[in-house]
């Protein structure tokens, strides 16, 4: 009786510490620090804004410097190879700015998993950039990169690489304009974990019907035993390997 | 014949406390710290996983709890457990965070690994060391802080208390079998 009070009383706990930052339990596979959302969804819980960033790339020898911009946060970074931008003459730096779009765009069709945001240089991209956005584990994963030249969209589907490192989602683009990650609409994410939360509270009835349904007899079966034979409910602690 | 000393049956059990802690802790950190590299994610995993699993070398399978009796009613508690660890995400189904499916061969290794070495391996030695209680609380703490830095600081006391739950089903039951299964199937399903 004491056994299964101890068990209890440490089940209540964790139910009681995982509720407050559900899902709770779950190992090493979160991402290394909470996603910040402009529109946060309702179990995004404590949200900060997200960040902006700024980047100055020098022109040397008529040439744009290799450089990354990145917002503060590390939410998107994007990566420019020599010779990215056409440098007007006389330019000797060349600014590139990422802002957070907000109001969050709801274009029809598509659902963003992340943020978008806005991507400004003041010279021309003629090389393609690498784009990576980071995407938050309380979101269903994103298939696409999608951009469009305005907040109103349309949005394009830009693809996606595969997947390099967890919770990103990294692309080529060869205009800079208005970015998010998401999927359409009417579609399951193709990374396969998409269903996870409609599928999560069936799999916990299914258990706990099964720890019911099969705990009952074992346990009359193990009471019987018990009661027909001496040792039938001994440890096994000092069996062999 | 070598006779032992008091001194040494002390000493030997809580060194091999030290290096099992040193050991399972630095594997832990490592895979955290590795995995966030590009194409890293798996392969730490996996390879993390199977360090971990190493820690059961030298231990008899019943003192590490791998018993076979009353396999059904293991089995069962396994899924009980599971239940418990993942009750709170499926009532507030939102957050249930998303797991790639890519990673789930590589996450029941960890899952398995992880059992072995902190509710198998290192329960065993801190045991002998200074019975069930401290065998539960050493765990507990050791499970927490190898997921420092793999989990933000707000997961923390959700993870310590999953690890108290975990070893004490170890503990009262003399039982590793539904530790992993429960351990397992909650990584499957997050």
């Amino acid at each position: 009786m004491k056994k299964a009070f101890l068990l209890a009383a440490a089940a209540t706990l964790y139910t009681g510490t995982a509720w407050m930052v559900a899902p709770g339990f779950y190992d090493g596979f979160t991402p290394p620090q909470p996603y910040n959302f402009v529109c946060p969804p309702p179990q995004a819980g404590a949200n900060l804004q997200p960040t902006s960033g700024h980047l100055v790339i020098k022109v040397i020898g008529g040439v744009s410097d290799a450089n990354s911009a990145f917002t503060d946060d590390g939410q998107v970074v994007i990566g420019f190879l020599p010779g990215s931008f056409k440098v007007n003459p006389g330019q000797t730096t060349i600014t590139v700015d990422i802002t957070p779009v907000s109001p969050c765009p709801k274009p029809a069709g598509l659902h963003f998993s992340t943020n978008a945001y806005h991507v400004t240089a003041d010279a021309t991209l003629v090389k393609p950039a690498t784009l990576v956005m980071v995407y938050s584990n309380l979101t269903t994963d994103p298939s696409f990169v999608y951009r469009a030249q305005s907040g109103d969209g349309p949005w394009e589907n830009i693809g996606a690489s595969s997947q390099a490192r967890l919770w990103t989602i990294d692309t080529k683009t060869n205009t800079l304009g208005y970015f998010a990650a998401g999927f359409p609409s009417n579609a399951v994410s193709p990374t396969g974990a998409g269903s996870g939360q409609q599928v999560l509270p069936f799999i916990v009835a299914a258990l706990i019907a099964a720890v019911l349904l099969a705990g009952i007899p074992l346990t009359i079966i193990r009471r019987r035993q018990a009661a027909g034979g001496a040792g039938a409910d001994e440890e096994e602690e000092d069996e062999e390997p | 014949m070598s006779r032992e000393t008091p001194l040494t049956a002390v000493a030997r059990p809580a060194l091999r406390v030290g290096v099992l802690l040193v050991y399972i802790v630095g594997v832990e950190w490592a895979r955290a710290l590795v995995g966030t590299a590009p194409y890293a994610a798996i392969p730490a995993l996996v390879l993390g996983g199977l360090a971990l699993a190493m820690t059961a070398w030298g231990w008899s399978r019943s003192s590490l709890g791998l018993g076979s009796s009353r396999l059904g009613l293991r089995l069962l508690g396994g899924v009980a457990i599971a239940a418990v660890l993942l009750l709170p995400a499926a009532v507030r189904a939102g957050a249930a965070p998303m797991f790639p499916v890519s990673l789930a061969a590589a996450a029941v290794v960890v899952s398995v690994g992880e059992e072995i070495a902190f509710r198998g391996a290192l329960f065993a030695a801190l045991e002998q060391v200074g019975g069930a209680p401290l065998a539960v609380i050493g765990t507990t703490l050791a499970w927490t802080a190898a997921h420092a830095l793999s989990h933000p600081p707000e997961f923390l006391g959700a993870v310590a208390a999953a690890g108290l739950l975990l070893g004490l089903w170890r503990a009262v039951c003399r039982d590793l079998v539904a530790p992993i299964v429960g351990h397992v199937i909650a990584d499957l399903a997050l």
